[in-house]
């Protein structure tokens, strides 16, 4: 440990910790463009430039991110040397940057404007014509360059390396030709392309999806977590008019670090607005009220206590699940899962499990079955129906198995809406009722590493949609359920499923809690179905 | 005082080994090889006070001094030869005149850090020093003099010539480390320096040609013989290069701490065709312009810094009075603002935008509020960035705005753009 001085602040920081971490630990904010603290410092943009002040001797001006803590370190961010140094590198920069901040996507959230307003000059001096260069060029899949707003701060090119292992941008050209750039002729390809527009500072990466989308102090920001696989990495979710625009990640040492994979970024956009969603409900082939799906629902599965399968999903969230086992437990014949397998993930972020939740299925004790086990079950006599929660694994038991009674609740979305070829029912299935998307709701999640999280309701559903909680609280008033409106948090609730201290939704941590059991989890009806 | 470095500087090519050895070529390295001990070598560089000629003249033993006494692994040796400022062009007289002494001096200073392996990094444009480096390295790697047992001693020295691709930056320590290991030529942020991780990361040392080409030398006859030339501060002789309009550019060898006068005078025959001076750059572009009645200042590093330029690499450019200096001037910021490698904002934007502005001067569409704002330029990117580059645009700059002011009061246009208060850049 060193502890060093900043400002005439004390702080204590490991050794080796550099000057702008140490100084965030005193909520001192030096401002820098090319250091990122997910990537090694370069020292070129010359942003961070603070003086190191020894006894009798003239400051010394250095850069923030290439200085080390050392014991007795005596740094000043206020110096006048060092403000003057900042202030002329923001005019350097101003200096050939476009200002076109009323059309840019940054704008609200860009670095360069920020630190102009709290470093730089009032006034520019650069009466000179201005460099021009490519304005709009797709240099990827979905990544924007504009090399006239390009700072040249080069995160962008160490960020591919370093941390998307997939070197594929460069730095061309000397000098004032320096632009970033792909390799002649190829445009990148990789799973984290996303994130570049999240860590370029200014508006020179941004992305196809965003372009004039918003203005972003328009939008809705919330916490979540993203579930297009079992990562679960945190993100903020930016929501306007209730559509949900973008997905960026949110910092968690304990997930995700800094970033978040393009399957999840890009998969949540269409996952979240999605086209063509049926909101109705569906009784025996017709068009009815969700409501009234439910209810004939509901009395089916109280008509034939004890004979219903019910197939839960990893869509769902912690506190449904748990729900789900209250009130259907003592209904159904079984209450199941399908573990869905891993299949083409990475080894950065991107599990390839696409279940989301599928640790919390296991962590409260859902039976496992495999696709096989579940269709053989399915017709034996003692099963009335099949209750699924999850359309893909119902789709694949329909394929395997002649069912007597079949029941869906899922958002279902048509492939081709409003034609009569899609006006039948899900799945043909006698009971369907539309489902909610878990930005429809709040709760949690559990990801690979049993970490327990908080994922916020950014969206309303469409008007009647009750939701899987909506269901499940009808079957349990009328089932006479103890649980149904005791008002206790349903996360607490969970929580204490899990042996956990009951902590609310809102008093979860943000880096959300870990949740690994002490002794390996037993399901609880294992063998049951075997 | 007797001339060493440039004796075979008339011929019309190479030295080759068999001539060379007759010359005495080799015999000094056997020698040390042989019966000396690699700190005594280091001692003996330190005590003739042999300062770096690439330009910032730092005491070579000393910088030997850093490399470390027992190596866990390979040290490196890499030679200098990007030899690309503006008014120098004596180490390719070495190189394709006598490689082999530019050779001998790695053998020596190979042994005395213990360093296996040399890197040559020879300008790009530099074919001619290339083909004669690599046929003197074929000769001696045949002759055993160099190789996996150099001159017979069981001691390792490689010697490997590597074109770089015509950046002037990679002739920064640092950038020609980068574009050494094939890296984009930007300097490395120091610390940490290239003794501790240089080359590949491991221990290296970068010394210019002529500062090798001494060694020899110092070896062979001592440092009293050494410290009997230059002065007190720089001993020895150096390479003076003396071009632009005097009647006889060329390279002339002669001692530190002559006067520029003497130089452009008695060695290079005085200004061409007994025309006036406009003004001379006293060691390489980026020293800057002096005007005419500094002459006599002294080619020495420490009384040019108190005239506030540089030795630099010794190479003078003398500019007529038929040039006028913001021509001159601008040849010169044009140059800096192609050659910047463009990675800290200050330099790159500072480089670029104070070519601009001295372009308007040169057009006469200066402004009065230029002054402060070249200036604000020069101070907001010296000392502020990774390498010392912005020093380099600032010389001719700076300087020309300390001596030749009146050149640029001329050319304020009448109608120059004066951004209004309270307005941001227009564009």
């Amino acid at each position: 440990m060193a502890e060093l001085s900043i400002d005439g602040r004390k702080v204590e920081v490991p050794a080796g910790t550099n000057v702008i971490e140490a100084a965030r630990k005193l909520a001192i904010d030096v401002p820098y463009y090319c250091y990122h603290p997910a990537l090694a410092p370069v020292g070129s943009c010359r942003m961070c430039q603070v003086e190191i002040v020894d006894p009798g001797k003239p400051p010394r001006v250095v850069i923030a991110c290439k200085t080390e803590a050392s014991q007795g370190l005596n740094v000043s961010t206020t110096g006048k040397d060092c403000v003057a140094a900042r202030a002329a590198t923001l005019e350097f920069l101003l200096a050939n940057h476009p200002l076109d901040c009323p059309i840019c996507d940054k704008a609200g959230e860009c670095d360069l404007q920020n630190f102009s307003y709290k470093h730089g000059h009032g006034v520019g001096r650069f009466t000179e014509p201005k460099r021009q260069l490519q304005k709009h060029e797709l240099i990827g899949d979905h990544i924007l360059l504009d090399q006239e707003r390009c700072i040249l701060c080069t995160r962008c090119v160490r960020f591919m390396g370093e941390y998307a292992k997939a070197p594929q941008l460069v730095v061309a050209g000397r000098g004032d030709r320096n632009v970033i750039a792909t390799f002649p002729g190829e445009r990148m390809h990789s799973n984290y392309e996303g994130n570049l527009a999240d860590i370029c500072p200014v508006g020179a990466l941004t992305l196809k999806e965003f372009r004039f989308k918003s203005r972003v102090w328009d939008l809705d920001s919330e916490e979540s977590v993203c579930t297009l696989c079992d990562r679960n990495c945190s993100v903020t979710l930016d929501t306007k008019r209730n559509r949900l625009l973008r997905a960026r990640p949110r910092q968690n040492a304990k997930v995700n670090g800094w970033f978040m994979c393009d399957v999840g970024r890009f998969g949540l956009l269409d996952h979240c607005n999605p086209s063509g969603r049926e909101e109705g409900g569906f009784l025996k082939g017709a068009r009815v009220a969700p409501a009234e799906a439910a209810n004939a629902l509901a009395e089916a599965l109280l008509a034939d206590r004890g004979r219903w399968l019910v197939v839960l999903s990893p869509r769902l969230n912690c506190e449904e699940i748990l729900l789900a086992r209250a009130v259907l437990g003592p209904l159904a014949r079984a209450l199941v899962h399908v573990p869905v397998a891993a299949e083409g993930g990475d080894a950065i972020l991107f599990t390839g499990r696409r279940a989301a939740n599928q640790r919390a299925l296991e962590l409260l004790g859902i039976e496992p079955v495999s696709a096989e086990d579940l269709a053989r079950v399915a017709v034996e006599a003692a099963t009335a129906g099949v209750l699924s929660f999850d359309s893909v694994a119902l789709a694949t038991l329909l394929g395997k198995a002649k069912l007597k009674r079949a029941a869906l609740v899922d958002v279902w979305r048509r492939a081709d809406p409003g034609t009569a070829a899609d006006a039948a029912a899900p799945l043909g299935v006698e009971f369907f009722v539309p489902g909610t998307l878990f930005t429809e709701k709040a709760g949690s999640f559990v990801n690979c590493d049993s970490r327990l999280q908080r994922a916020a309701r950014v969206q309303r559903p469409p008007q009647g949609i009750l939701g899987e909680a909506g269901l499940l609280q009808e079957l349990a008033r009328r089932s006479g359920d103890a649980h149904a409106g005791d008002g206790v948090d349903p996360t607490a609730r969970v929580l204490a499923a899990l042996g956990q201290e009951p902590l609310t939704l809102l008093q979860l941590p943000e880096e959300g809690l870990d949740v690994a059991p002490a002794a390996p989890v037993v399901a609880a009806g294992e063998a049951r179905l075997a | 005082m007797a001339n060493y470095l440039s004796l075979e500087f008339a011929r019309s090519g190479p030295m080759l080994l068999a001539e060379a050895r007759g010359k005495g070529r080799w015999a000094t390295a056997e020698r040390v090889l042989k019966t000396m001990k690699p700190e005594q070598v280091v001692d003996e560089v330190k005590n003739a006070g042999l300062r770096g000629r690439g330009g910032a003249w730092f005491p070579a033993g000393i910088k030997w001094s850093f490399m470390p006494k027992e190596p866990k692994g390979p040290s490196y040796l890499v030679i200098n030869a990007d030899e690309g400022e503006p008014g120098t062009f004596k180490d390719r007289q070495i190189m394709e005149k006598d490689p082999h002494l530019l050779l001998e001096g790695i053998a020596i200073a190979c042994f005395a850090m213990r360093a296996e392996t040399c890197f040559v990094y020879v300008r790009g444009e530099y074919l001619s020093s290339l083909v004669a480096l690599e046929t003197a390295i074929a000769e001696c790697e045949q002759a055993g003099l160099l190789g996996d047992d150099a001159l017979g001693t069981g001691r390792r020295v490689r010697v490997l010539a590597h074109r770089g691709a015509g950046a002037y930056i990679c002739g920064e320590e640092t950038a020609l480390l980068n574009s050494l290991e094939g890296r984009r030529g930007e300097p490395r942020a120091k610390p940490p320096f290239p003794a501790v991780y240089g080359a590949f990361g491991r221990p290296t040392t970068v010394n210019n040609v002529e500062t090798i080409a001494n060694v020899p030398f110092i070896l062979e006859r001592g440092v009293p013989w050494f410290r009997s030339m230059g002065t007190q501060g720089a001993p020895g002789n150096i390479l003076y290069g003396v071009s632009g309009a005097v009647e006889n550019p060329g390279i002339y060898e002669g001692p530190l701490g002559m006067s520029a006068r003497d130089v452009i005078e008695k060695f290079a025959g005085g200004v061409k065709a007994g025309k006036k001076m406009r003004a001379f750059i006293p060691g390489g572009a980026s020293t800057g312009f002096l005007p005419p009645g500094k002459l006599d200042v002294v080619m020495d590093p420490d009384a040019l810094k108190k005239e506030g330029t540089m030795l630099g690499t010794g190479g003078i450019v003398v500019i007529p009075e038929e040039v006028e200096l913001l021509d001159a001037l601008r040849v010169l910021s044009r140059f800096f603002r192609h050659e910047t490698c463009g990675q800290c904002a200050p330099c790159r934007e500072g480089a670029a935008w104070s070519d601009q502005i001295v372009g308007r001067f040169q057009r006469g569409e200066g402004s009065g509020d230029d002054f402060a704002l070249l200036n604000d330029i020069m101070r907001g990117s010296k000392q502020r960035t990774i390498c010392v580059f912005p020093e380099a645009f600032a010389g001719p700059l700076g300087s020309a705005l300390v001596h030749f002011k009146g050149d640029f009061e001329r050319n304020i246009g009448p109608a120059s753009p004066v951004a209004p208060q309270g307005a941001t850049s227009r564009g």
